[in-house]
């Protein structure tokens, strides 16, 4: 079986415009072929897209170019990556989001309290930090509170299933 | 909360019906005794386990609702067909003006029922294929008991669509409804909920499909027995054997598959809403002893074994998940916009645990006395169990309506505004509306 090429994008004109690159970015993988990879090249490394992509199906290997960008290669595992991402309402932005500035480990509490403890940690932090949390469950009834706040959010569950990841932007 | 509310009053008629002389042991089949029953099982059991299903499928699904425009037109739909079928019943008691609802009630129930199953079945083939498989098939159940009770309205009233169904039908369509549509609906909620209130990881890949497998197989040789009825007018004895194994087969998988998730729990202490669930567990488990005797020898071992199934395990297990799920959803509805800038309270300080025991003690009572009463034909026993379940209903109809309006919170604590406590209040925050005080 011929392998093809890599699709080739380089986001940092966009970027460089101020632009958001995820949607260019999910659409470039959404037209891949079968087995086919993407060389993506970016002015930092996007480490939060490594996860998102894993999610996806797919492999990466990074390295970093002489004038300092960075060039990530996202490799098919297998012709059909499983449909599972982010949970549906997550921020398509997340991937880009800084490194979190708190964490919380909400396991074991009994609802409302996971609740309660994040929508506090949100209210100390500022503008456009990240908190990321793990929870037992989708905490189903805290979405719409985040959204009424203007704040963002992405989330899944963990591979076997028993833990859910969530990353909450605080809204400006 | 329309639906729950509905619910109840549904209820608290037909506990007050039967308290009225409307049933009693060995006399279920006049008019007013059948009004009675349908009161109780579609008007309070049905319909709350319906409004129990819109409301909870898109959270155990994890996607927003489906079409939630059609929820009122359901709820509407489906009063309106109870209460047409309550009041067709009395024809038989020879009120002749009420054939008209007779008739109707079958079409409004079935745009009841179609209305709800749009709004429940795309969630569950989008992702919850697999864990609320009973909910997929409870709603076959559904389909299929909508199906005969159709049949036998318009045959009693003389309009003979399916000639053979009545009355060897009567059998499969109580099957249909107790064991396969309500119980089968509570078995595929109840996991994720139990989950829930006991902090206990899901999974149980292998228990879960032998219950899964076995309500299919329950199922199916309900159907066929219904199919086979219709074509030969008898349903055979290898197939009532295999129901009389199988439905208790199925009981005690799902019993295992409860304790499993009971051992693994995180919560030491469970709640009141717990340890009352674990009660209507107790009476499923009794009312799959009585199965067998039920299937076989009918009379008064198959009215105790679903007068236990409906009483004891299916209005405990709502009542007691009741109180906490409307505690749970108020104090969301009111203090989730409050946190971090207003003081909340915890959402039992909403509840009154020591009233709802008592109710909850009372209906738990009066379903063991009135399922005996019914055992050993005691007319006078199995009324007095309806008026202690009667006002075990009216304790709790009050509990509900003082946690919707914060009854038990320190008046201090209260916010100036309150839901109001059936309807949805309109959302009045816009997605806009960022403001945070901090």
């Amino acid at each position: 079986m011929i392998t093809p090429a890599p699709l080739d994008l380089d986001v940092r004109p966009q970027l460089a415009r101020g632009e958001e690159p995820f949607a260019a970015i999910m659409s470039a993988v959404d037209a891949l072929a079968a087995g086919q990879a993407l060389r993506l090249v970016a002015p930092f490394r996007p480490a939060p897209l490594f996860n998102v992509m894993a999610n996806r199906g797919f492999a990466c290997s990074d390295r970093q170019l002489p004038d300092g960008a960075w060039e990530v290669t996202f490799t098919p595992l297998d012709a059909a990556p499983p449909a599972v991402g982010l949970a549906p309402g997550s921020a398509p932005g997340a991937m880009l989001w800084p490194d979190p500035s708190q964490s919380l480990d909400l396991l074991g509490l009994m609802p409302p309290e996971p609740m309660v403890r994040i929508l506090e940690a949100l209210l100390d932090m500022p503008p456009g930090a990240v908190l990321f949390a793990l929870l037992d469950r989708e905490p189903m009834f805290l979405f719409p509170e985040l959204a009424h706040r203007g704040h963002e959010w992405a989330g899944n569950y963990a591979p076997d299933g028993t833990t859910y990841r969530l990353m909450i932007r605080c809204g400006d | 909360m329309a639906w729950f509310g509905a619910a109840l009053l549904f209820l608290l008629l037909s506990l007050t019906l039967a308290l009225g002389g409307a049933v009693g042991p060995s006399d279920w089949s006049r008019g007013v005794g059948l009004a009675g029953v349908h009161l109780f099982t579609l008007g309070w059991l049905c319909l709350a386990m319906l409004g129990a299903l819109i409301q909870f499928v898109p959270v155990l699904a994890a996607r927003p609702p489906v079409l939630p425009v059609l929820a009122l037109p359901a709820l509407l739909a489906g009063i309106g067909g109870t209460v047409a079928l309550a009041t067709g019943f009395l024809w038989l008691d020879g009120h002749e003006a009420v054939r008209g609802a007779f008739l109707v009630a079958p079409v409004l129930l079935a745009v009841a029922f179609g209305l709800a199953a749009a709004m429940i079945v795309p969630l569950l083939l989008v992702r919850a294929s697999h864990k609320l498989a009973e909910v997929q098939l409870a709603l076959v159940a559904l389909a299929a008991l909508w199906a005969s009770g159709a049949a036998m309205t318009y045959n009693l009233s003389g309009i003979d669509l399916m000639p053979a169904f009545l009355p060897d039908g009567l059998g499969l369509h109580v099957l249909l409804g107790v064991a396969g549509w309500l119980s089968l609906a509570a078995f595929g909620v109840s996991y994720t909920l139990f989950a829930m209130f006991l902090l206990a990881p899901e999974g149980g890949a292998a228990l879960r499909l032998a219950v899964r497998l076995a309500a299919g197989l329950t199922l199916g040789l309900i159907l066929l027995a219904g199919m086979l009825l219709l074509v030969q007018g008898v349903v055979p004895a290898v197939l009532l054997w295999c129901l009389t194994a199988l439905l208790p087969a199925v009981v005690a998988l799902y019993l295992a598959e409860v304790a499993r998730i009971w051992r693994l729990r995180r919560r030491a202490d469970p709640e009141g809403n717990m340890r009352w669930s674990r009660v209507a567990l107790a009476f499923l488990g009794l009312a799959a002893l009585l199965a067998g005797p039920a299937l076989w020898l009918g009379g008064r071992w198959a009215e105790a074994a679903i007068f236990v199934a409906l009483v004891g395990w299916l209005s405990l297990l709502t009542l007691a998940q009741m109180v906490k799920i409307v505690s749970f959803l108020t104090w969301i509805q009111v203090f989730a916009p409050l946190i971090g800038r207003a003081p909340v309270p915890l959402v039992h300080h909403l509840t009154d645990p020591r009233a709802t025991t008592r109710w909850l003690s009372l209906w738990g009572g009066g379903g063991a006395v009135g399922g005996l009463a019914l055992l050993l034909v005691q007319p006078l026993v199995f009324r007095l169990s309806v008026a202690a379940l009667l006002l075990a209903a009216l304790g709790l109809g009050a509990e509900l309506v003082a946690i919707r309006r914060l009854s038990h919170l320190d008046p201090q604590k209260r916010p100036a505004t309150l839901p109001p406590v059936i309807f949805p209040a309109p959302d009045k925050r816009s997605a806009h509306d960022h403001a945070r005080t901090a």
